[in-house]
């Protein structure tokens, strides 16, 4: 059978077996053990935990649970509450500084916790109900939280850029520094939309007006929120200064953060502290699980020259590669709807990556551009974890008021691809500075 | 029963993770501070993180926490979702039991001929290798579990799950 006909079949097939609500990994299992016997015969499948086994084998997965106990341990605390607390306090001369503080907020957890709905709830919790209180219309408020906790996967460190750099075999430290200035770009896009429609709906006064707080109650708190920070740094210092891997420094900053969570926060009980494990192995073993089926579906793919004969058959069309990039990111888009940033990574790096490179297009910068997709993913309807979790926090703000207030967030993610589009430099500048040029 | 058994896994699991985050700080130490050379760390670490994998997969199945696409099994009637959990999980316990039977057999071929690692510590592979068949055995019986729970009516399928 024709590898390129081959493939459609997979990829129909392997829709169908996911939407049936079978577990991403399991489903994944599933459509390559059936591919293989139909393909390649019984012994084929002789490979599969092989596969499985050697995909984990990887020294650089370690730094994925390593990560997840940082956020975790920092989600587990009141470091959120915090954190926001001291922005509004420091921020609070700037009309709008509340809706700042609360971008602001979620693109520095985001940072800490590297994920999307931990983000959305920490800051959410204390974010949504203060800037109602003070006025801001309930759309700015649900939208600009659900759009601030999707920095979580750009923003370093970013579990999604870890299991992208894993896919496709690119650098993670140079994966984070990609990911920087577009994070810092959007956050200030969203703040602006932010300002602007506020500004829109109830002109200069109400909402926008400024506040004022001592200065003792703005550097009290500061003895909260700063060795949090210095972990990040010092994380983050390790790892570019060529002290450690991202490994050894994840899991350095996961046993600090763990202990700033005891002496800090007193997370002493066993309970609080098996919870923050529970919640960290649960995580883990779920985003593990899915690289190592996707490492059994990719074996799949290349035993039977699907990624092969696609890469090769995407070779021979005359293409414009502009049209290309649209295609690819229309079609990460739907995907980001429907599957989480993970599995779409792991599914459709390894194939989407030489198509891409051979286009003349940067992996890094790519890897930037693919993320806000999922970004996007993450508050569109019909599965956007980040409108679920402010739903729950935020419970009598109906989903249709969260879903509108939303989309011109999503309006401002595709300017970023845009304008990303147009100035490659913004994810590929600091990189190269920092680290010299790709090799 | 099963139920206990994939908590007991959890809690293996969970220190497991644990246990990787303390060697790796350990093997940083001797590293960096005591400027000596490590040998076993690396590899146990890792060794440590897939054993985590494969043992956490029943707990977190009984947690219901791999994610899942649960669009479809929402907009359906009760009737035909039951008859589509079912369909799935005994779709997903087909190929778990291919993974066991094949884990078992991968297994038993390394202890039979010692192989090792191909590095200076050499440590046997059968041992790393053993939370194949192990890790996906308990996982299928979890499934079964669940599966029993779906057909006696006392589990609502693709419910309070942590899904996309």
């Amino acid at each position: 059978m024709d590898p390129l006909f081959l493939g459609g079949l997979v990829a129909l097939c392997t829709i169908l077996v996911l939407f049936s609500g079978v577990s991403v990994a399991s489903g994944l299992l599933i459509v390559s053990a059936g591919f293989l016997l139909a393909f390649d015969g019984l012994r084929s499948l002789e490979l599969m935990p092989e596969v499985f086994f050697g995909k984990l084998d990887s020294f650089a997965l370690l730094s994925i649970p390593m990560f997840i106990i940082m956020g975790s341990a920092i989600s587990s605390t009141r470091a959120g509450a915090d954190l926001y607390e001291a922005l509004d306090r420091w921020l609070t001369r700037i009309p709008g500084g509340l809706v700042i503080s609360n971008l602001g907020a979620c693109a520095l957890f985001a940072a800490m916790s590297g994920s999307s709905p931990a983000t959305c709830a920490a800051i959410g919790k204390m974010g949504i109900p203060e800037m109602r209180k003070r006025g801001y219309p309930d759309g700015v408020a649900a939208g600009s939280i659900a759009a601030g906790g999707t920095l979580g996967i750009l923003i370093p460190p970013s579990v999604t850029m870890i299991v992208y750099g894993i896919a496709t075999e690119t650098s993670i430290g140079r994966l984070f520094l990609a990911g920087v200035i577009p994070g810092l770009l959007l956050m200030l896009l969203f703040m602006s939309w932010s300002i602007f429609s506020t500004w829109l709906q109830q002109g200069r006064s109400g909402a926008l007006e400024a506040r004022s707080f001592s200065w003792r109650q703005r550097i009290e708190i500061l003895p909260r929120v700063i060795p949090f920070l210095i972990i990040i740094a010092g994380v983050l210092y390790a790892m570019y200064g060529g002290i450690a891997t991202p490994s050894e420094t994840a899991a350095v900053g996961a046993l600090l953060c763990l202990l700033m969570a005891m002496i800090i926060y007193r997370l002493w009980s066993p309970k609080a502290l098996w919870q923050v494990l529970r919640d960290s192995t649960r995580e883990s073993v779920m985003i593990l699980f899915i690289i190592a089926a996707a490492g059994v579906f990719s074996y799949m793919l290349s035993s039977l020259f699907i990624t092969q004969s696609i890469a090769a058959y995407i070779g021979t069309l005359e293409v414009n590669r502009w049209v290309l990039m649209g295609f690819i990111n229309l079609f990460l888009l739907v995907a980001g709807f429907f599957l989480p940033p993970v599995a779409v990574i792991l599914m459709a790096a390894p194939i989407l990556l030489p198509i891409i490179t051979s286009a003349g297009f940067d992996p890094y910068w790519f890897a930037v551009v693919l993320t806000i997709n999922m970004e996007i993913g993450l508050i569109s309807p019909p599965v956007g974890l980040n409108l679920y979790v402010i739903n729950s926090i935020a419970p009598d703000i109906d989903l249709k008021t969260i879903l509108l207030g939303s989309l011109p967030y999503v309006g401002c993610m595709l300017l970023a691809i845009v304008l990303l589009s147009l100035f490659p430099g913004l994810a590929t500048w600091l990189p190269t500075a920092v680290m010299g040029v790709a090799v | 029963m099963v139920g206990r058994v994939s908590e007991l896994c959890g809690v293996v699991s969970a220190l497991m993770i644990l246990g990787s985050v303390l060697l790796t700080c350990q093997m940083i130490w001797v590293r960096k501070i005591n400027n000596a050379s490590t040998v076993w760390q690396t590899e146990t670490v890792i060794y440590l993180m897939i054993g985590a994998t494969l043992l956490g997969l029943p707990y977190v199945q009984k947690l219901r926490g791999h994610v899942n696409v649960d669009l479809l099994p929402r907009l359906l009637p009760p009737a035909i979702v039951r008859w589509l959990a079912i369909v799935t999980l005994l779709a997903a316990m087909a190929v778990i039991g291919v993974m066991v039977f094949y884990g078992v057999e991968m297994w038993f071929v390394s202890w039979q001929k010692g192989w090792r690692s191909d590095t200076v510590w050499g440590p046997k592979l059968w041992i790393p290798y053993l939370a194949v068949p192990v890790g996906f055995t308990l996982y299928l019986l979890q499934l079964l579990a669940d599966l029993v729970a779906v057909v006696q009516g006392i589990d609502k399928p693709f419910e309070s799950g942590h899904s996309h």
